[in-house]
């Protein structure tokens, strides 16, 4: 579960994703993961700090077959010998997922794919829409970074994903040029590495869904994955999937209706898509930023902000997700007290 | 190396900026050295205060700042090695060539708000992104690491709470430790709070503000430095081979017995780093003073008593003495000098030991430092 990487040359590990081998230079290598883990400690926790106000907790040391050790935080209290399980999401459609990032997007999205039991085939169609909001480099945390849009990426492509089938999708509905996000959020150049079409939806074509022109390639992928950089400020993957609409059309539609109408009815038109939400740093609404270090993933758009709010702005939930009951969600991964960051001030 | 003098101001929760306590410390181990500021031809000096604080002081060019204090330009090097640091600025110092004498000095103000935010700051000495968004804090690793210990080797709490009392019992005559005549009973330590299963909260050490300083010089003293090693190991605490003890206590003194040409049982005297009263207990075994998993007999039988054999933490140590981060290691060294120099009156260990050591640890065994000191007849 705890990713690992290693040189095939020495053999020495390290949890941390370093590029070379400080003994003999050999390119470091993802090493497969164990599925067998057992509980060696548990230590009951009854003080609480920053990043864990509610005690008691617990805290597992745990130990997979080759010997690697780590800790986690739970909920639940272990025996020591226990064996330490994972289980799958059952309600695929509407189930969260939540992943530590620890330094590797790549094993948080394989995780998220895996615990929600997603096959990627050869000759998926997909689209990909990440945040792309204002031109300022990744360290605002206002889009998607590179860094996401790169593991995915490989990811993809690891499971056999031809580049001539991936477009990244952006539109602006603001004053600033499309262009000028994707190159001052270095999604182009990411785009650009891996020999992926950027596109900019307003060029493209659409289809009228009640009232809503939608791009037309929504209906033509097998696939799409909605990279949404989570923030206190606004329910970010719902506004990235706005930018699935014609910009004239969403306008004149904001003089008609609200937009949780049109968000309402853009979930009904939409085929299935994947959110996978961003929260390494996140965002505050004085645009100061904490570290959560998660990546959430669900194909219930809904249901993974709801999660957000409530693992970081609990009192601060938009009206618009404060419908959905907590305990109707099935959370997978880790569970919201284990990863539950109240945003503290600075 | 030699020590010339020694200086250390009270620790407590006074909120005199860092520097004012690295400043009162210096003068003290000059005044104690019987040298003037301009006879110091190089600094060493460490800290981790205001660093990690951006609402308070906010400061980290801090030698420019005591170049302004102590009204001296030579070179000034800082060694910010959090709960070590102390002890690299001393090992830092004993290594520096061609300097006649060198004052190493350590302020730190840690304890300035809630004891959350504290923690916190506390917290930057340790892994932020794989331990503590996991709820490793370090009374958490350090039970963990207990357990672990207590499976092999099978000690007791009952071990701990007597190592707690001990020193306790000896800060209560230190006037320079937060505990000074407030001994604590074992009822007491037994009695308080879990705070990490199965740490209780007089198993862990005393987090305060404070400074310490001392002179060293190439010119022969009365106390020489015939020992200065120092060992490091990974940041993460169980991707060690060795999760039960600090391996980088074990390397250090090694290294440090071999350079000074003498075993273990040479020793007189000890400062032991006990941020937790299960440290101190395998640091008997890591630093060569029982077999492994024997540290426990040490305690159960008065041997590390002030009055027993071998005594360790008489001023108190880390655990009722207080910890000032930084500023832990010159403090032993503090100790030591003065064990060694016959200054301690009621904690004095008798007879006058001839060799001391100091163990000062970074983080959960991250670095290790030992120096071995000796007094010349």
């Amino acid at each position: 579960m705890m990713q690992y990487f290693y040189c095939p040359k020495c053999k020495e590990t390290w949890p941390y994703p370093i590029e070379k081998c400080p003994h003999c230079f050999e390119k470091i290598q993802r090493e497969e993961q164990r599925k067998k883990i057992k509980v060696l400690s548990v230590c009951k926790v009854q003080i609480p700090t920053f990043l864990h106000e509610k005690t008691p907790y617990f805290v597992l040391l745990l130990e997979d077959e080759k010997g690697h050790r780590w800790v986690q935080k739970s909920e639940k209290e272990y025996k020591v010998g226990d064996e330490f399980l994972l289980e799958k999401a059952k309600d695929k459609k509407n189930s969260v997922v939540l992943w530590r990032i620890k330094y590797d997007f790549y094993q948080a999205i394989e995780k998220i794919f895996d615990l929600l039991s997603i096959d990627v085939l050869a000759d998926f169609k997909i689209l990909i829409l990440p945040t792309l909001e204002t031109p300022v480099h990744p360290y605002f945390k206002e889009n998607t970074s590179p860094e996401f849009l790169s593991a995915l990426l490989e990811f993809l492509f690891q499971k056999g994903v031809k580049k001539e089938n991936i477009k990244v999708l952006g539109q602006s509905f603001n004053q600033f040029d499309i262009g000028a996000c994707a190159q001052k959020s270095q999604l182009l150049s990411v785009c650009q590495k891996f020999g992926v079409l950027p596109l900019d939806v307003s060029q493209g074509e659409f289809v009228l869904k009640e009232n809503l022109e939608i791009f037309k390639d929504v209906f033509d992928s097998n696939l799409i994955l909605n990279l949404s950089m989570l923030k206190q400020s606004r329910i970010q993957s719902l506004e990235n999937l706005l930018k699935l609409i014609k910009k004239e059309n969403y306008l004149s539609q904001e003089y008609l209706s609200s937009k949780e109408e049109i968000f309402k009815k853009l979930l009904e038109i939409l085929p299935p898509v994947l959110t996978l939400g961003q929260a390494d740093v996140v965002q505050r609404k004085d645009k100061k930023h904490f570290i959560l270090d998660l990546l959430l993933g669900s194909f219930n758009v809904l249901n993974l902000e709801r999660v957000f709010f409530e693992i970081s702005f609990p009192n601060e939930i938009p009206p618009f997700l404060k419908e959905i009951d907590l305990k109707e969600i099935e959370i997978v991964g880790r569970k919201i007290p284990e990863v539950q960051v109240i945003a503290f001030s600075l | 190396m030699f020590v010339k003098g020694v200086g250390m101001t009270k620790f407590d929760y006074s909120q005199k900026p860092w520097w004012q306590f690295a400043f009162e410390a210096g003068l003290e181990a000059l005044e104690d050295a019987r040298l003037k500021i301009k006879d110091i031809d190089a600094i060493v000096f460490t800290s981790i205060s205001s660093c990690t604080d951006p609402k308070q002081e906010h400061q980290t060019h801090k030698i420019s700042l005591l170049s302004e204090l102590f009204k001296i330009n030579c070179p000034i090097i800082e060694t910010p090695s959090v709960c070590a640091g102390g002890g690299v600025a001393m090992w830092t110092a004993c290594h520096l060539k061609g300097f006649k004498n060198i004052l190493v000095v350590a302020g730190e103000k840690v304890v300035n708000s809630i004891s959350e935010d504290t923690t916190d700051k506390i917290l930057s000495a340790a892994e932020r992104i794989f331990e503590q968004t996991e709820g490793m804090l370090f009374p958490v690793q350090n039970a963990l690491l207990w357990q672990e210990y207590v499976k092999r080797f099978g000690a007791t709490s009952d071990d701990l709470a007597l190592i707690a009392f001990k020193n306790h019992q000896n800060a209560a005559l230190n006037p320079k430790a937060y505990y000074f005549k407030r001994p604590v009973s074992l009822e007491e330590i037994k009695n308080s709070p879990i705070v990490a299963s199965p740490l209780r909260m007089m198993d862990c050490a005393l987090s305060v503000n404070g400074g310490a300083a001392a002179v060293i010089s190439e010119e022969k003293t009365d106390i020489e430095i015939i020992a200065s090693a120092f060992a490091t190991d990974y940041l993460l605490t169980f991707n060690r081979k060795e999760f039960w003890h600090f391996a980088a206590s074990k390397r250090a003194a090694q290294m440090a017995y071999q350079e000074a040409k003498i075993k273990p049982q040479d020793i007189q005297v000890v400062e032991v780093h006990d941020a937790f009263t299960s440290v101190e207990l395998f640091s008997y075994e890591d630093l060569g003073f029982a077999p492994e998993g024997r540290g426990a007999f040490l305690i159960r039988e008065g041997i590390v008593n002030l009055g027993g054999k071998l005594p360790v933490n008489p001023s108190g140590g880390l655990k009722a003495k207080g910890h000032p981060i930084s500023v832990t290691g010159l403090a032993q060294f503090y100790e030591i000098v003065n064990q060694l120099r016959n200054r301690c009156q009621e904690r004095q260990v008798k007879p006058v030991p001839q060799i001391g050591l100091c163990h000062n640890v970074g983080g959960t065994g991250g670095s290790a430092v030992v120096h071995i000191l000796r007094r010349l007849s």
